[in-house]
């Protein structure tokens, strides 16, 4: 081999991967340093807290009471005791009562239902259509294998409007359980062109011989489809699953419109970000809050990262 | 004899139809038709409340818009942010790929962090961020303004129209850079190593190897993902406007004329109608030079 040793080079080359190792992870560190935090020392400006407290992550998962300024509603009662009782009723009536608890948990239940179930659908869908347009002979086929990665660079504000008018024509806007359902599909809309991409690539690549061979055995297509191809391609579906479930755990802007004014409704996305805006809004609280959204996505991601990462280059990503 | 026997092609070809109808269903009902629907909406003068009637207004709302001065302001600071994030995002990720080509102790570590940025949702990286920037106290200013005295202390580079064009950049690059860099490194792996040894034993240096061994084989590479990335980031909402929603670019703009303040939703489906002609556009370079290439 011919190689020379370049004392500049390696200096270089050192010094470049440790500013990159350091842009990378300054924010990180800095999440994880303020959620540690007491509120005091929130600006003090040594990267290690001054003092450790896990308060604010007891707090959110509901380990602990927040004990603060913030009145109960028994609290007030017991201060209106002395009161004539019709005063005391004309404040508790004014009293709307701000939340007590920062509802992370409630958040983060939403944002499990939407995105597992969307996610779900869409690969049961995906999988059926994926295996169609890779299998089967039909006028047509071509046509909508080509057009998926068009169809995929569509979306985004450009839907915004026409599917916020849809849906309310629909009168769907009116009920909980029907901005919930319109909300679900239109995640499940979202993720459905790549996991077809995806999951079309990868049944192209399984050979057709072993299908050959069940189906004169004499099954059927469909027996064939799950029996044998939903079995051999389980890694492959479970990084589909993850994929689009991170799509979903990570949507804004439809959670934003089709949640709107439903608190008890609201995505981990569309809450924090509402909550950054009132009297909650503690930066040691915000980043445990930041920290604990991330923690199931990127234990996913950590779990299944070979295969997620071939998917990244090989069907993109909708972002 | 029988007179339903079914060829096991015909019987091949309703299947395929019926498993792909759902799929079907769902794309051209919540994608296809939507399209549709927001090109005619834009010929009307639409209300948030659906019960208000449609009223039919020609082409007033695309008047509008082209007397808009903020419209234009937003299409401008859109193509200024596609721009810088695109390219950004390249030299940066062509960089890093470049420098985790080769073996070296640690680099499982670094390729272990390096997609967190990309990876963790955006919700939970804006909030460091914005703290980070933040007027007077956070460590960038701390540093750059009260220690080397270089900025002013008290700028607030976020919530500042003029300034958050740069924040939401730098936010961009940061996040998406791994995307790039992946895709780098997939090409440069399969560069075969023999090509930079042959060329060595020529007597090539550093910079000839990289600029007539690793760039022609970039090229491809190099021009999907300036289009993917320009598509993505043209069109990006989540990103921009959860890191500071003053930074102004088309979507941002597009969503508070639909969304917030005074409504005006035939407006704002005229406008996205605009952008809509512009990603197809993207999309027919994209198909003609990426796709069927």
């Amino acid at each position: 081999m011919v190689k020379k040793r370049n004392y500049l080079k390696t200096i270089g080359f050192w010094s470049a991967i440790v500013i990159l190792v350091f842009l990378i992870l300054y924010p990180f560190i800095w999440m994880v340093s303020l959620s540690l935090r007491y509120e005091i020392d929130i600006f003090s400006p040594s990267i290690i807290p001054p003092k450790i407290t896990t308060s604010e992550y007891s707090q959110l998962l509901g380990f602990s009471k927040r004990v603060g300024t913030e009145g109960s509603l028994e609290e007030l009662r017991s201060l209106l005791k002395d009161l004539p009782k019709e005063q005391a009723e004309a404040i508790m009536k004014k009293y709307k009562g701000a939340p007590k608890i920062f509802p992370f948990l409630r958040y983060f239940r939403n944002s499990l239902m939407l995105a597992g179930i969307s996610s779900l659908i869409s690969l049961l869908v995906a999988v059926f259509g994926a295996y169609s347009f890779s299998r089967l002979r039909y006028p047509g086929r071509g046509f909508m294998r080509k057009s998926i990665l068009i169809v995929y660079l569509f979306g985004g504000i450009v839907l915004a409007v026409p599917l916020y008018q849809m849906v309310a024509s629909i009168g769907l806007l009116s009920t909980r359980t029907g901005c919930m359902l319109s909300l679900l599909l239109i995640y499940v809309m979202q993720t459905l062109p790549v996991s077809l991409y995806m999951l079309g690539n990868y049944f192209r690549s399984i050979p057709y011989s072993i299908e050959e061979a069940a189906i004169v055995d004499g099954a059927t297509r469909f027996g064939v489809i799950t029996k044998i191809i939903i079995p051999l391609s389980l890694p492959v579906l479970v990084t589909v699953y993850i994929y689009a479930f991170m799509i979903g755990w990570n949507e804004y802007m439809f959670a934003s419109i089709f949640l709107r004014g439903l608190p008890k409704l609201y995505t981990l996305p569309f809450g924090l970000n509402e909550l950054f805006y009132t009297e909650h809004s503690v930066w040691g609280r915000m980043m445990a809050a930041s920290i604990l959204t991330a923690v199931p996505v990127i234990a996913m991601f950590m779990v299944f990262e070979r295969y997620l990462t071939s998917g990244l280059t090989i069907g993109g990503v909708k972002e | 004899m029988n007179a339903k026997a079914i060829t096991l092609e015909e019987r091949e070809k309703i299947l395929g139809w019926k498993l792909i109808i759902p799929a079907l269903l769902i794309i051209c009902s919540l994608i296809l038709y939507p399209v549709g629907y927001n090109i005619y909406l834009s010929f009307f003068r639409v209300s948030l409340d659906p019960r208000i009637p449609k009223r039919f207004v020609g082409l007033a709302n695309y008047g509008h818009i082209l007397k808009d001065s903020g419209f234009w302001s937003a299409f401008g600071t859109n193509w200024l942010f596609t721009i810088m994030t695109v390219a950004g995002n390249v030299l940066i990720g062509l960089v890093v790929a470049l420098l985790l080509n080769r073996k070296f102790p640690g680099r499982w570590f670094v390729r272990a962090i390096i997609l967190l940025p990309y990876v963790t949702p955006v919700i939970s990286t804006v909030f460091v961020w914005k703290y980070i920037f933040y007027p007077i106290d956070g460590p960038f200013l701390n540093i750059f303004a009260n220690t080397l005295h270089l900025v002013k202390p008290n700028v607030d580079i976020v919530n500042n129209t003029k300034n958050a064009i740069w924040v939401v950049t730098i936010f961009n690059i940061w996040r998406n850079f791994p995307f790039a860099y992946l895709m780098f490194l997939a090409t440069l792996q399969s560069i075969p190593a023999s090509l930079y040894e042959a060329a060595e034993i020529d007597g090539a240096n550093v910079w000839h190897k990289f600029r007539y061994i690793t760039l022609p084989e970039l090229y491809f590479v190099m021009g999907a993902l300036v289009l993917l990335r320009g598509i993505w980031n043209f069109y990006k909402f989540d990103e921009v406007y959860l890191m500071s929603k003053f930074a102004n670019t088309l979507p941002v703009y597009i969503y508070e004329k639909a969304f917030s303040g005074l409504p005006e939703q035939g407006v704002a489906a005229s406008m996205s109608t605009l952008l809509f002609l512009i990603l197809m556009v993207f999309i027919w370079f994209y198909v003609k030079k990426v796709l069927k290439w």
